[in-house]
């Protein structure tokens, strides 16, 4: 398949992945995408479960780029012409797995804040959020314990990044008071860990 | 596991034993290949080629042309710049089990300029094929070998499409084919001299053509060739007798006559359907090529226009080389190859939309019961206990 940029027909979010596997906590999709499509790190996404009755908000927070055997062979080959690693980089479609943290999700009235009822089903398509629903699921900050208490994350580098690219979803005038609130709702979380903070803080700050 | 290979691994054995056998046969008779083919060099050209219309029509021996048939050429030097284009072709057969009579061409192709900094081109052309006239030949019977002569002429067209975008740039041009020249089912088929083979070759024409108007060089790639045209012209102007060389083929001959990088003298390509196409001024040449890369010595087609051409002929030469280095077949053509690919997921992507197509229809989407029952028994599953 080409890797033509491909949409939600519904909103215009960007497909990135298909659920190859998934649990309550979160879930994992795979694809063939070029580089430019590839999804961020902190990056909000959604996948479908219920028959379609919900969508289930994940958080990315794993991106690797799965083993190719013409990458492979290029990378040794002593003569990469820039085409070709121009070709290998932003055209030709490599496959991705990415991994997903469920941090709440959208039932057909509103976004919750808790764990899904049923984790999506497999090969359920995966999409960015738009930034409008990256606005309106950041409009409450009560996923924050889901993240803070997942273990063997980068919590403190992750949340960071959601909170940059939710800010960048915004108005420029209220980007800066969205990281204001952010910040104060994580000094409320993690006010018996300041190690931590400082560092979620410094992250936020950079 | 319905394969028991217990029951065929003696076999196995014996197939490595014959394999090893013929290989040391066939060594055997390369010197006495080379001899001869050096030697039918110094023949003069009357005699060589009342020699070679005496060789018995199905040994095929090559034709020489205006090159000394024994002379090697050393790489020439790669242009600075040069567009290279690619076309590859994939197919979905028409199946009599589906709940649907249709066949599918997937051409895949790639542009990209060697020495410019920029990254290539690709496309994929997807097109389904489901009228009546599409699907069953002039004789009302359903197409098969026929959807690989509407693949190849796509390709030959779609490198028509990219040279014609590249005509206003001022850069040298290369379409690579991964494929030879001839159309495979019309050199099948052509006794026959049905209309819809005609058809399709007068499309290929038609796109030869064009290419030729574009100022473009064309190849096809032959990786692996299996061909001893070159083999059955020394073994007639050998004087030997037919089946003197049986097994030798081409590949063997010039890989132990080429060096790397080095290419053989031309040769005319002698199949009957070749005269239809120097009717048309695309006769076809083929030379053999070592790449360098791991499978060695490649067999090049090209049409006169390029083989007759020293710069087209060089732009060939060079390039197939340069781009060999990448990936041991030309890297365009792996590219191209690659998107034109319809896995089993698209596959089954495809029908699921056929079937909702038809349903929506009110019509049946059944596969046939014979299709269905291979379905439940090819996959296998693993039971939990």
């Amino acid at each position: 398949m080409s890797g033509a940029q491909r949409s939600d027909p519904a909103d215009g979010g960007r497909l990135i992945g298909r659920v190859t596997r998934c649990n309550i906590k979160g879930y994992a999709g795979g694809i063939r995408l070029t580089e430019p499509d590839l999804p961020t790190f902190g990056g909000l996404c959604r996948a479908a479960a219920q028959g379609g009755r919900s969508q289930v908000i994940g958080l990315i927070y794993e991106i690797s780029i799965e083993d190719d055997d013409l990458a492979r062979q290029l990378a040794a080959s002593d003569v990469p012409q820039t085409e070709v690693r121009l070709d290998q980089q932003f055209v030709r479609p490599i496959p991705i797995e990415i991994l997903a943290l469920s941090v709440g999700y959208h039932d057909g009235n509103g976004y919750r804040y808790d764990l899904p009822p049923q984790p999506p089903t497999t090969l359920a398509d995966i999409y960015s959020l738009t930034p409008e629903e990256v606005r309106a699921f950041t409009a409450s900050l009560d996923f924050l314990p889901l993240v803070i208490a997942a273990p063997q994350l980068p919590t403190d580098s992750l949340l960071a990044a959601m909170f940059r690219q939710a800010a960048l979803a915004r108005p420029e005038p209220d980007q800066r008071a969205f990281l204001v609130e952010a910040g104060r709702a994580c000094a409320r979380l993690l006010a018996g860990d300041l190690a931590r903070l400082h560092n979620l803080v410094r992250s936020l700050q950079g | 596991m319905s394969l028991d290979l217990q029951q065929v691994l003696p076999q196995v054995e014996l197939l490595g034993q014959e394999a090893a056998r013929r290989a040391a046969e066939v060594a055997a008779r390369l010197p006495q290949a080379s001899r001869w083919l050096d030697e039918a060099a110094r023949l003069d050209p009357a005699e060589l080629r009342r020699r070679l219309a005496n060789a018995p029509a199905t040994s095929q021996p090559a034709l020489p042309t205006d090159e000394r048939i024994d002379r090697r050429f050393p790489l020439p030097p790669h242009p600075t710049r040069l567009r290279l284009m690619a076309a590859d072709g994939s197919q979905i057969y028409p199946d009599r089990h589906a709940p649907a009579f249709f066949y599918m061409l997937n051409i895949g192709s790639v542009a990209m300029v060697h020495g410019s900094g920029q990254p290539p081109q690709v496309h994929t052309r997807s097109s389904l094929h489901y009228q009546e006239e599409e699907v069953h030949d002039s004789r009302g019977l359903p197409i098969d070998t026929l959807v690989n002569a509407q693949r190849d002429a796509a390709e030959i067209a779609e490198l028509a499409r990219l040279a014609a975008e590249g005509e206003e740039v001022e850069t040298p041009m290369l379409a690579l084919l991964d494929n030879g020249l001839l159309l495979w089912a019309a050199s099948q088929e052509q006794r026959a001299t049905r209309p819809d083979v005609q058809k399709v070759l007068g499309e290929v024409l038609a796109a030869l053509d064009r290419l030729h108007a574009s100022g473009a060089a064309l190849a096809g790639y032959i990786s692996r060739p299996r061909g001893a045209n070159v083999v059955a012209l020394a073994e007639a102007a050998g004087g030997a007798s037919p089946g003197a060389l049986r097994g030798l083929t081409d590949r063997a001959l010039f890989g132990s006559r080429l060096d790397p990088g080095a290419r053989s003298a031309r040769f005319l390509h002698p199949a009957d359907l070749n005269q239809t196409f120097a009717e048309r001024g695309h006769a076809i040449q083929f030379f053999y090529l070592h790449t360098g890369a791991q499978d060695g010595v490649a067999r090049v087609e090209v049409p006169a226009w390029v083989g007759d051409d020293p710069q087209r002929l060089a732009m060939v030469h060079a390039g197939i080389v340069e781009q060999c280095r990448i990936t041991g077949i030309p890297y365009p053509l792996v590219r191209a190859h690659e998107l034109a690919l319809v896995g089993q997921n698209d596959r089954r992507a495809l029908d699921d939309l056929v079937r909702a197509a038809l349903v929506r229809q009110g019509l049946t989407a059944l596969a046939s019961q014979k299709a269905q029952t291979k379905r439940w028994t090819a996959r296998r599953r693993r039971h939990r206990l």
